[in-house]
């Protein structure tokens, strides 16, 4: 009777598992129809014959490739940059204790919650004073400025988790603060700098406003404002939409589905606690 | 926490938390200062490239407070906000609840339902505005097929129906998120005090009430304070979905700023909305960061 419950239980979660998770089947489910069977009514929850001609479509006429590869580079690079930034800094905050430091992690904190959407408007207006608009170097320092003060926040609750002792352990053998990090510090912490960075990167892949506001020629948007140019308008090739937006994020799930279990554990332990 | 004594010690690591600091003054800090400068000048397209212009004192918060729709757009800003907070609130801690309970798949089937938190929000507004899409889309479509409706609804297109939409779709993909935190605060709690309940013959809803809510209250205040400042973040759901339309009926400040700004290149205006929000938005973050420290000092 308690395994029958238990497997009711199962069975419930799957259905609201199923329900939450709809929205995403149903943009790859209508990717795949062709533009009659997009639109038949009653609509058909699974394709009839698989039609690839959506991604046809924004593969050669669309441009997918370089909204993709722009997507990838800014992605990367910014990733790359926050991570580098942010690993010594989270240390050191992990590991000196003073007023000054409370504050700087007070900072930090504020910095990552001002909306980006507002914060477009003076970062546009101060790099057209640097030069930096219409570059991807721009876009690239904008996206910094909100992964960094959350990866230092994440990657500081990482470092408090690893034992003084171990330092102290290299000191007595003879190591200095820097050869004790990269041979002791970096290893232990190597999982929680892996899911730092890859939160960094499903962030900074998914945005919009920084590459909206400061990168006006076509060919060296990301693919998020080539979704914009797409939904923005009055549209019906939703198959074509559905399959631009599937491709899109077929990286970002996947990634997800690898590290899920990492993901789980990074954010709960990073954000609820100072 | 004892410390450890390296020789070269303090001045290393202030030199690495120094870095990541100064880059966070300079391209974080000081654009919000900077903000707060321009909301009090004159900023147009030909003077973008100066840093000296024409003191304009309150004049952009003038215009703005006296711009027929702002009293809308607070309006807006105020039940976006309150919606989707007491909605993630409620949705994310009856999942979590539920994810709680003891059956084969509960944990994997909650981390599943974070992929809704981690897809692009622009993404997300794409794939809603289809499921709503008047002609073809899938909510119109089950109406019809089951005779709730005669004719399709123009859900994104009409002032009444829009709001609730873009609300529900912002609840869909903040809930998991609300979820996992309170799910976190849900497996802290101790075990032995729902044994002695159980022995003095506490039922689950007293259980609820009496044990689980108050345990979890500052998890619970966490969370509202979270999501709070991350719904006054949002811009692409509601900006992909309906750009803020139809007449205003979806325009919240943070997409108000952004059409001054980059549409109507009213870049004073656009500046006095954001430092506006950054007042309270910081006022919320304080809030939240001080009940994190005096939770820790206990």
């Amino acid at each position: 009777m308690k395994r029958a419950r238990r497997y009711g239980l199962t069975a419930i979660g799957a259905a609201i598992t199923g329900i939450y998770l709809f929205p995403i089947y149903w943009m790859y489910a209508s990717s795949l129809k062709s533009p009659v069977e997009l639109f038949a009514s009653p609509p058909t929850l699974v394709p009839n014959e698989l039609w690839l001609g959506a991604y046809h479509w924004i593969f050669t006429r669309e441009n997918m490739p370089l909204y993709l590869a722009n997507s990838f580079l800014l992605a990367g690079t910014s990733t790359f940059l926050t991570i580098v930034l942010a690993v010594p800094a989270a240390y050191g905050m992990s590991r000196l204790r003073s007023a000054w430091v409370d504050g700087a992690l007070v900072g930090v904190m504020l910095s990552q919650v001002l909306p980006p959407a507002l914060m477009a408007t003076p970062v546009f207006i101060f790099f057209r004073q640097l030069g930096l608009v219409g570059t991807y170097h721009g876009v690239i320092l904008a996206l910094v400025t909100k992964s960094l003060p959350f990866a230092v926040i994440i990657l500081r609750t990482t470092f408090l988790q690893v034992p003084g002792e171990l330092e102290e352990a290299a000191r007595v053998d003879g190591c200095t603060r820097l050869s004790a990090i990269f041979r002791i510090i970096l290893p232990v912490a190597r999982t929680g700098i892996v899911v730092a960075a890859t939160l960094v990167f499903l962030m900074v892949y998914g945005e919009y406003v920084y590459a909206a506001a400061l990168l006006p020629r076509r060919t060296m948007q990301p693919a998020t404002v080539g979704l914009y140019s797409f939904i923005g308008a009055e549209i019906s090739d939703w198959n074509n939409i559905m399959a631009f937006a599937s491709v899109f994020v077929t990286p970002v799930i996947a990634l997800f589905i690898l590290m899920q279990r990492l993901i789980v554990q990074g954010l709960t332990s990073g954000a609820l606690k100072g | 926490m004892r410390r450890t004594s390296f020789a070269d010690s303090p001045r290393l690591l202030g030199a690495m938390v120094a870095s990541s600091l100064a880059f966070i003054v300079a391209f974080v800090g000081y654009p919000v200062f900077y903000n707060l400068v321009m909301s009090f000048q004159e900023v147009t397209l030909g003077n973008i490239r100066d840093f000296w212009r024409p003191f304009a004192g309150v004049a952009n918060y003038r215009t703005l407070i006296q711009d027929p729709a702002f009293a809308q757009v607070t309006i807006n800003t105020v039940v976006f906000t309150a919606a989707n907070v007491i909605l993630q609130l409620g949705f994310g801690f009856a999942l979590a609840l539920f994810f709680n309970l003891d059956f084969p798949g509960a944990r994997w089937m909650r981390g599943m339902i974070l992929a809704g938190w981690i897809l692009p929000p622009l993404v997300i507004a794409a794939i809603f505005k289809w499921l709503f899409a008047t002609n073809g889309g899938l909510v119109n479509e089950a109406l019809l097929a089951t005779g709730v409706i005669a004719r399709p609804m123009t859900f994104l297109s009409d002032p009444a129906s829009a709001m609730p939409i873009v609300i529900a779709t912002n609840v869909w993909f903040g809930t998991p998120f609300a979820m996992i935190l309170l799910s976190a605060g849900l497996s802290n709690l101790p075990d032995e005090v729902y044994e002695a309940a159980a022995i003095d013959g506490a039922g689950p809803w007293q259980r609820l009430v009496r044990i689980t809510l108050p345990l979890m209250a500052p998890t619970i205040f966490a969370v509202l304070c979270l999501s709070t400042i991350y719904t006054l973040r949002a811009f692409d759901v509601i900006f992909g979905m309906t750009g803020g339309g139809p007449v205003n009926a979806t325009l919240t400040f943070p997409v108000w700023s952004f059409q001054f700004s980059f549409q109507q290149f009213t870049f004073g205006q656009g500046a006095a909305i954001a430092t506006l929000m950054f007042v309270f938005v910081i006022g919320v973050s304080i809030v939240y960061i001080r009940s994190l420290k005096s939770e820790t000092r206990l």
